[in-house]
Formats: C-alpha cells, structure tokens, sequence
C-alpha cells in the first residue's frame, strides 16, 4: 500500500546505483578505448587549446597596447563625441549583460538535469535522487567557474590597463565565483520556490551586485564576499537538488543533449532549435485576422503565411534592442575604442541580431516539402520567406544607422545605406538556416598551408559570409565619417546580389 | 479489496486540447483492465497520465487514494510502467541493467532474481550484450523484464506485445495474470484481441466517447469484426 509518509529514502543505496553505473560505464569505456589512442587524443585536444590559447593571447596583448596607446579622443569612428559614457559603466554593464547571458542559458540547461537513460532507469526508482543530481551540477558550477574565470582574464586586460596582475586575477576570480551563483540561482528557480516574477527578479538583482564587484579588485574582500556567497549558495541548494521535479530535470537533460551534440557538429541551425525549444509558447492567436482576410493569388497567400509565422514565433525584440544599445555603449565609451574594435563590435552584433530573425525560415527548413505545398517556384518561396527577415533587418540598422548619424559618425544618407545593408543581412539569415549541417566525414582537402577542411567550412560559414559581406559597404561608410554615392552605389549592389544569391541558390543536402 | 487506481472525469491531451472523452475507471487489486482503441485514439495518452508522465488537463487519477505524483517516493515504490522507451545506458550489459532495478527495489536475493527473469525472457544467452548489440525485440523484452522483476502494486504496460513472438506474448499473458493473482492490479494497452481476453477483467474502449464494456466485446472491436 502507498503510505502518506514520505518514507527515508535509502541515500547510501541511491550512490552505490550511482557508484554501479558510473563505474561500469568507465569501465566499458576503458575497453573500448586503447591506451595510445587515448594519447593521441589527449594530445591533440592539448596542442589545439595551446595554439587557439596562444593566438587569443597575442590577440588579447596586441589589442591591450592599442587601448593603452589611444590617444584620449578621436580614435573612434565618431569624430568629435559629445556625449561620454564612463567606461566604468560601460563595462560594468557588459559583465552584467554575461551574467544574465550566464544565467539564462544555465537555466534553459537545466542546470540539474539527468540524461536520457537516467531518466528511464535512475527516475522510476524509488530512492533519493540526490546523489544521481548533485555531483553532475556541483562539476557544471565548478567548470561554469573555471571557465569564467579564465575568460575574464583577457577582458579585465583589455579593458582596465592599468590593473596589476594580482588585481586582474581577483577580479577574474570574483567573475568567476559570480558565475556560480548565477548558476545555483538558476537552480533555485528550478525548485519553483519563489514565483515565476520574482523568481526572475531576485537573480537579476543578485546579478547586478556580482556585475560591480569585479571592478573593485584592489582590494580581496569583493573577491572573498562572491566566493563566499557562491558557497554558502551551493550548501543551501545542494541539499534540494533531489527535490527538482522530474520533468524538470527531463526538460533540462534533453535541451542540454541537444544542444551539446549540435555544439559537438558545429551545427549552428541545431544549436539555435535547441535553445529556442524552451521558449514562451508560440502565439497561435496573433494576427489571425490579418491571415483570415481573402487572399488574391498563392504568392500572397504564402507571404501573408509567412508574416504571420514571423509574428507568431516571438522575434527577439529584447536581444535586438539590447544589441543595439551596445552597440551605442561602445561607441560613447570614454577615451574611446580603436576604430577597427567598434566596426568589429557592430558586425558582430548585426550577426547576431540577424540570426535571431531566421526562426521561420530554420523551422521551415525542416520540412523541405512546405516549398512544394504552393505551384509556385521555389526561388519565389523563399523570397518569401525572406520578406520579413529583411524587413526587421533593414528597420534595425536603419535605427542603428539614425543613432550612429546622431551621434556625428557620419551623414543622413548612412541612414539609407543601413536600411540596404540590413535587406542583405535578412537575406542571409534564410541562406543560413538552409545550410546543411558539416558533414565531418568527407575528408580535408591539401593546400599550400596544409589540409584544410575546405566542405565543413563551407557548410559552417553559409549564411554568415554574405551577411559580413552585406555589412562592408555600410562599414566603409562609417569609417569614412560621411556617405559618398559609391558607398550607396555598391551597398545596393551588394544587397542586390545577396537577396538574389540566397533566393535562387537552392538549400543544401546533408 | 479496495481499490489501487481511479480516475474520475479524466481529460487528456496535448497543449490543452484533449485527445478523447473523459475516462473514469477504477481498478481493484486482482484486477486488470484492458485499454483498447484505434491508432490515435488516445490509449498511450491516457497510460501516460495514469503512470504520472504528462499532467491531466482536467480530472483526477489517484493511486491508493493519493494523487499521482511521480515525484514521490511511495509513488515510484507502487507503481510499475513500460512504455516503448528505447533508452538505455549504452554500456550497461542487459544483466546490468536489470540489476540496477532490483538493487534500486531492494529486492531480496537480486542476482538470483534477475537469473530468472532473463531465463523467463529468454536474453540468458544475451545477457552480457550492450543494449546496442540487441534486437529490438530483445530490447522490448529487457523493458518488459525491468517492468516486471521489481514489486509494484499497479502495474501500467502499453502495448507489451509490441515486436514480441507469438511464444512469448502468450507467455507474457501469463505473467501478467499471474500479477494480478498476487494482488497487483493492472492497466494493459493493448492491440492483440488473444491477450486482452487472456488477461483483462474490464476493458475501456477509448474514441472520443470512452466505453467500458467487457473484455470479449472489446477484442472483437480491435479485431474489426
């Protein structure tokens, strides 16, 4: 019979099936794999960290004597700066946006998750599960940490100069530490203990308070005060991991899987599919009368379809906005960037925000059938399809453009020039979500510089390759400082010729 | 004896759209009842939402007198189900895996228990196999034999002769009788009209009207006659 009491869960039995299945799976693992070829890989994951450590370092030197070297104004790519953002705020206000970033994807992650098999034979028994999820999340908020730490490092010497190299390393401690909580704060919204509002709330001002410590790294108590609370975090939240409902740790196992295994093939479209799963429900509801209204013909039914997928898939209007107003930030910073760091920054973000539009047509890529749904040709589906990227897209470098125009980087017409551009930059987005993902397996191809794996970059940069490419007349506009008729001329050339490259070129087979 | 399951005016679905009628049913110790229905009808989704996996969208199902909730400790102790889950861990041997169960179980003597139940399921001779070296029959039997080597008093199976041989449906109808006998109760989801009427006391037809008629009437509905 069931009994009312929750009964003691046996937690010395629930490690030792924890201990049991650990263990046979090294073991099976051991077998399968010989010592050299553990060698060999060892090595070759040591030597590629060691090369990609040694180019971001000099990357990382180079561009912190650029700073160090700048003269205190004229640099950048406004010319004469009339409004000035402190640079404290500047980049207490990007290590903030990292920790919501942090805590966001800790949160579409699990973090305390159980894989697929787990949650078959680990689930359904009738023990503690605390042992089977804690020592999983106590590794992620370890490596979550680890990995902070070292990745503020070059951003501490890049961005404070005039640090000393103890005062780098706490600073990169405290951001590290600050990962942590955001991480066990993601947990604690798991348990669902406080409301799904302040549940938000509450991390996002925790956050804010981590966000400032860092820059007070002359001294080691904001070092001592982050880690400290991680800690403390993690003793309160370990105890309750076994409390988090199994669907929970189900939801948070697969997205996790998902978006490990397309990280792991470097498929961006699946990265992007696993990410975007979790997100608030499709509005079924929005613009149906728009979509209700009689149609004149199967190209006008088919756009109107598509404006209201658009619609109804939520775009990233935060993100967007977000974007924008960094790439605002770092252009009023004070003392201002190098030139080539904010046309960088700019482009990275029109990446970005351009990727976050191309929801329908990544979904729709998943169906190749849909193009032959109307007796229409498939050149014109997918102009179709790529209505509404370019549409969002031309509106948010045309504001982009309005503000850099603003601020004195250069004249109206870069307003135009923008708009074009972000018709290019929409049209990427659909070239993108109908690459195919990097087949792995064909074999690299010999060059001069040795065997480069010529098919899987290919397959990896299409799609962000015209989008960069839509992008170079506008920047050229803006490192010029005015807009001649030959930077209106080639972007919409370049716009032009992306929107047809991407609507007449078909979508590449796996 | 009293009753293991009821459910009372229970609507399930998708993303609040219900998939069939309401079902209302209770299931005594001893007793097994057959879920029967035409593909789509619903029968997995109501098997779902009895074993705790998806939440009802009106209605309660209770176990024992208590809400399901699959959470709970006394929830997974008592209740036993198999559905067509094809996870396994991929370098856990079929003997391993069921040994995880009955450890998991505590069940007494859990090596000479899972002897009998990969004898009793024919995997002896692939009982050192990986669940990748298996068939998928092989699989469904080692699901089945997890479903079955620990104790529970409701026990959920959807569709268990799904890629089993003949032998061995007649042979699982046995068992699942024979847990009934010891005071199990049983939910079956069922397309095989010889093993809902080898094994089912009750059966639910499920369409968008949901019927309880009897076992035999019920078999002569999956069979089309």
């Amino acid at each position: 019979m069931l009994t009312l009491d929750d009964s003691t869960p046996d937690r010395h039995l629930a490690a030792e099936i924890v201990r049991f299945t650990r263990s046979t799976t090294r073991r099976h693992k051991r077998s399968r794999v010989s010592l050299s070829e553990r060698f060999v890989d060892a090595y070759s994951w040591g030597l590629g960290i060691a090369v990609s450590l040694t180019i971001a370092a000099s990357f990382v030197l180079a561009l912190r004597n650029e700073i160090a070297d700048r003269s205190s104004a004229g640099t950048g790519i406004i010319g004469a700066q009339w409004l000035i953002l402190p640079e404290p705020v500047l980049w207490t206000s990007v290590t903030y946006a990292f920790l919501l970033v942090v805590s966001n994807l800790a949160r579409k992650l699990g973090p305390v998750t159980v894989g697929g098999p787990e949650s078959i034979w680990w689930l359904t028994l009738p023990i503690d599960r605390r042992p089977m999820v804690l020592p999983p999340f106590l590794r992620k908020a370890a490596l979550t940490g680890t990995g902070l730490t070292l990745l503020y490092l070059p951003f501490s010497m890049v961005t404070a100069v005039d640090r000393t190299a103890p005062e780098h390393l706490l600073a990169s401690v405290t951001f590290g530490a600050a990962g942590v909580i955001a991480v066990t704060l993601a947990a604690f919204q798991q348990l669902g203990l406080l409301g799904p509002r302040i549940g938000r709330v509450v991390p996002m001002t925790a956050l804010l308070a981590c966000a400032v410590l860092p820059t007070a790294s002359s001294s080691p108590w904001p070092a001592a005060l982050a880690f400290v609370t991680a800690v403390v975090l993690l003793v309160l939240e370990g105890p309750r991991t076994g409390e988090v409902r199994s669907e929970e740790l189900i939801r948070g196992g697969a997205v996790a899987g998902h978006a490990g295994a397309s990280l792991f093939m470097m498929d961006s479209n699946e990265v992007l599919r696993a990410l975007g799963g979790g997100r608030k429900t499709v509005d079924g509801g929005r613009a149906a009368g728009f979509f209700a209204r009689p149609a004149g013909g199967p190209l006008r039914a088919l756009i109107r379809a598509d404006i209201v997928a658009f619609l109804r898939l939520n775009p990233p209007l935060m993100p967007s906005v977000l974007w924008l107003a960094a790439c605002v930030a770092m252009l009023l910073v004070e003392g201002g960037l190098p030139e080539f760091a904010q046309l960088g920054i700019i482009v990275i973000a029109g990446c970005a925000t351009a990727s976050g539009m191309g929801g329908v047509a990544r979904k729709a890529a998943l169906v190749p059938e849909l193009e032959a749904l109307l007796p229409l040709h498939p050149a014109l589906v997918r102009s179709s399809r790529a209505l509404m990227p370019c549409l969002a897209m031309a509106v948010w470098m045309a504001a982009l453009s309005g503000l850099l125009v603003l601020l004195g980087a250069s004249d109206p017409a870069l307003i135009a020039v923008g708009a074009l551009a972000g018709i290019g930059m929409g049209a990427g987005t659909l070239r993108s979500a109908t690459k195919a993902a990097p087949d792995w397996s064909a074999p690299p191809v010999d060059t001069p510089f040795g065997p480069v794996p010529r098919a899987q970059l290919g397959s990896l940069m299409r799609g962000l390759d015209v989008t960069i490419l839509a992008m170079v007349p506008v920047m050229v506009g803006l490192y010029l400082g005015y807009t001649p008729l030959t930077v209106v001329v080639v972007q919409a050339l370049f716009s032009a010729g992306i929107v047809l490259l991407s609507v007449l070129s078909k979508p590449k087979k796996a | 004896m009293g009753s293991v399951l009821e459910a009372e005016g229970l609507l399930v679905g998708y993303a609040g759209a219900p998939v069939c009628g309401e079902v209302s049913a209770t299931v005594a110790a001893g007793e097994i009842l057959g879920i029967v229905g035409v593909n789509g009808a619903g029968k997995s989704t109501v098997a779902r939402t009895i074993a705790g996996r998806q939440a009802p969208l009106d209605g309660d199902v209770k176990v024992h007198g208590l809400l399901v909730d699959p959470d709970a400790v006394p929830f997974r102790r008592q209740v036993s189900a198999v559905f067509d889950d094809d996870l396994f861990f991929p370098s856990l041997t079929v003997r391993e895996h069921l040994l995880l169960v009955a450890r998991g179980h505590s069940v007494a003597d859990p090596e000479g228990r899972v002897e009998k139940e990969l004898d009793f399921f024919g995997l002896l001779g692939r009982a050192d196999a990986i669940p990748d070296a298996l068939s998928s029959g092989q699989r469904r039997r080692l699901l089945l034999a997890a479903g079955l080597i620990r104790p529970s008093s409701l026990l959920i199976l959807d569709e268990p002769e799904q890629r089993l041989d003949p032998i061995m449906r007649v042979a699982l109808g046995v068992r699942i009788a024979e847990h009934a006998r010891n005071g199990g109760a049983v939910v079956l989801v069922t397309h095989d009209p010889e093993l809902l009427l080898a094994t089912a006391t009750s059966c639910l037809v499920i369409d968008h009207e949901v019927r309880e008629l009897e076992p035999v009437q019920g078999a002569s509905i999956i069979a089309g006659s």
